[in-house]
């Protein structure tokens, strides 16, 4: 089976996982814009973090035969240095054309805070004008009003619910989230978002329709195998196939493809050899083919 | 009657594109001109969607127009959005040296790989190429072989602006990752002391590691052959591979040195075939990257 994560922050993991992400079957990933853990204090950090989310992860994801696409946007807590803030609104035009760039993203709210709340409208309206779907984050604290609380403002900006992605959702914010329409996404997140087991039952109870899942692996304790390792365990536990196809697979192409820059044929059929784009090391990858990983026969020499 | 290049690439995208896009270009192109980075910025994300990302179909007379129009340049692998950004790039107000060097370069900053491909090899057609030469040898750092590719192969600006660091970087980075010398402009005209030395060097330690040296190395290498280089390419003339021996024996014969003839008469049947041009870098080169296309 195929898989697609449409939420991991592989800037923060190694070639390890991306090795044993593409031998689990993942074949396209989604990486958003977000905090790297430690503040960023000028707009120059920003600018060379998205250049390498729309250049050089990009490449460096090809060598392993996973095709890598993002989302940009400014998120919730670094929203709140305002000066900041501004400066990377006006460097959003510059990245919300490029080629692998399927959504604004991930925008929302932290700590509910005017300031998030300014520049969550601010790239509302942006996303609107460049007609990109919109992957929402929502907060760890008061989550069940912080998620409320941004679907109400991206009804008020009149955005169509199945142009929005609702992330980090949880048993306690699904119906709501299903209920008024939009993709309903959960983060298998050791410890904090949800765990697998629990992810079964949220199938098991409200189905797959609009039901994304993703892994949000980071540079935390996290695993960047979820979202293969919670379809195997849908399977294993008894929900039928087509289900764990939508949500593991074809509910995150529907969602993002929106964008028209998200197709299947791009990792399925790819173009055919293209000497300008064609990445080190990417001929091994056309046609379908495994990737080819140069490891020594015997792990004790290194050649 | 010879073209401009902007006359060329208006006509090459006229040729193929959509009424529509032609439309949004022609559009963008004035928007532009009126000096608002934003509209360039904002274009030049969207070309490849507005305009396709087709090959540009063009034929040899086409080639022979652009060579003619701008000496050096050879679109052969240019598609048709990287023709409009192109456009859009030179409709670009460029009076002011510091605004048009500010503007191109936050592209340059911003840039993923397709469009980083696009504005190095767009900047041959540009005003103001003389201030680029340090933008030329920060992208020669790239870690990507194809960006690397559209600074060295098939255009004129690293023989026309790089100092001669930069360029024996270039030329010594192409070996080490694999891409190709023959398509480099100005190879041969550019070769010097230095670069012979690092090549030479370079090529001493991969015979010591027991690994295989990239055969158009001694194109460049042979001119300056020192009595190490010489050892090298004797031993590897003797044992190497067929495509090794073409490569020795053909840049052996470029040499005016005493001990290249007593080398090439190890193997006369090779030393012959590159004494008629019956080898040539540019054959080498193409059988040595097959693999590769
Ligand atoms: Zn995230």
């Amino acid at each position: 089976m195929k898989f697609i994560d449409p939420h991991i922050h592989v800037t923060s993991r190694t070639t390890d996982d991306y090795e044993a992400m593409a031998a689990a079957g993942v074949a396209a990933i989604i990486e958003p814009a977000f905090w790297l853990g430690q503040p960023r204090t000028n707009v120059g950090s920003f600018q060379d973090y998205f250049s390498s989310l729309v250049g050089f992860e990009k490449f460096r994801a090809a060598q392993f035969g996973i095709r890598h696409y993002c989302t940009i946007g400014l998120n919730s807590k670094e929203a709140n240095n305002e000066a900041l803030a501004e400066q990377v609104m006006e460097l959003m035009p510059l990245f919300l054309a490029k080629e692998n760039v399927v959504a604004v993203g991930e925008i929302g709210f932290d700590d509910m805070t005017a300031a998030e709340e300014k520049y969550l409208r601010i790239q509302l309206e942006m996303a609107k004008e460049v007609n990109l779907p919109i992957l929402i984050h929502t907060p760890h604290r008061n989550k069940k009003q912080g998620t409320y609380r941004s679907m109400d403002i991206i009804e008020e900006h009149e955005i169509p619910p199945h142009m929005v992605v609702i992330d980090h959702n949880n048993e306690e914010t699904c119906e709501e989230v299903l209920r008024r329409g939009y993709w309903t996404a959960f983060t298998i997140y050791p410890k904090t978002k949800m765990g697998n087991e629990r992810m079964v039952e949220v199938v098991k109870k409200y189905g797959a329709e609009r039901i994304i899942i993703d892994s949000s692996a980071d540079w935390g304790v996290s695993d960047p195998l979820a979202v293969p390792k919670t379809g195997n365990l849908m399977l294993e536990r008894g929900i039928p196939k087509e289900h764990v196809e939508l949500t593991c697979y074809k509910n995150a192409l529907a969602a993002y493809g929106q964008s028209g820059q998200f197709e299947e044929s791009d990792w399925l059929s790819p173009e055919p050899i293209d000497q300008r784009s064609l990445f080190e090391g990417n001929s091994v990858l056309r046609g379908g083919q495994t990737p080819r990983v140069d490891k020594p026969e015997d792990d004790r020499i290194i050649q | 009657m010879s073209y401009t290049p902007i006359q060329l690439l208006e006509n090459w995208i006229l040729r193929q594109a959509s009424d529509a896009g032609q439309a949004w270009l022609d559009t963008q192109r004035e928007a532009v001109a009126s000096g608002d980075p934003k509209s360039l910025y904002l274009a030049f994300g969207f070309a490849p969607r507005k305009i396709g990302k087709a090959d540009l179909e063009l034929t040899e007379r086409d080639l022979n127009d652009a060579a003619e129009s701008r000496p050096g340049w050879q679109p052969q692998t240019w598609t048709i959005d990287q023709a409009a950004r192109v456009l859009l790039l030179m409709s670009l107000p460029s009076e002011d040296d510091a605004a048009y060097l500010a503007t191109i370069e936050k592209l340059f900053q911003t840039a993923e790989i397709r469009e980083q491909i696009c504005l190095y090899q767009a900047l041959q057609l540009l005003p103001h190429q003389e201030l680029f030469d340090d933008r030329l040898a920060e992208g020669i750092r790239t870690n990507i072989k194809t960006v690397f590719c559209a600074i060295a192969h098939c255009n004129p600006l690293p023989m026309e602006l790089m100092s001669e660091p930069a360029w024996n970087q270039m030329v010594l980075k192409a070996l080490f990752i694999g891409a190709a010398l023959d398509p480099i402009e100005g190879l041969d005209q550019r070769v010097n002391p230095e670069l012979a030395r690092m090549l030479i060097d370079f090529a001493h330690e991969r015979r010591a590691a027991k690994r295989p040296i990239p055969v158009e190395l001694w194109r460049v290498a042979a001119p300056f052959a020192d009595e190490i280089a010489l050892e090298d390419m004797k031993a590897l003339y003797t044992s190497g591979e067929n495509l090794e021996k073409s490569a020795i024996a053909l840049a052996l014969v470029s040499t005016a040195l005493d001990e290249a003839d007593e080398i090439l008469k190890t193997d006369p049947e090779v030393a012959k075939r590159a004494e008629s041009g019956d080898i040539t870098w540019r054959g080498i080169a193409e059988q040595a990257y097959a693999s590769e296309n």
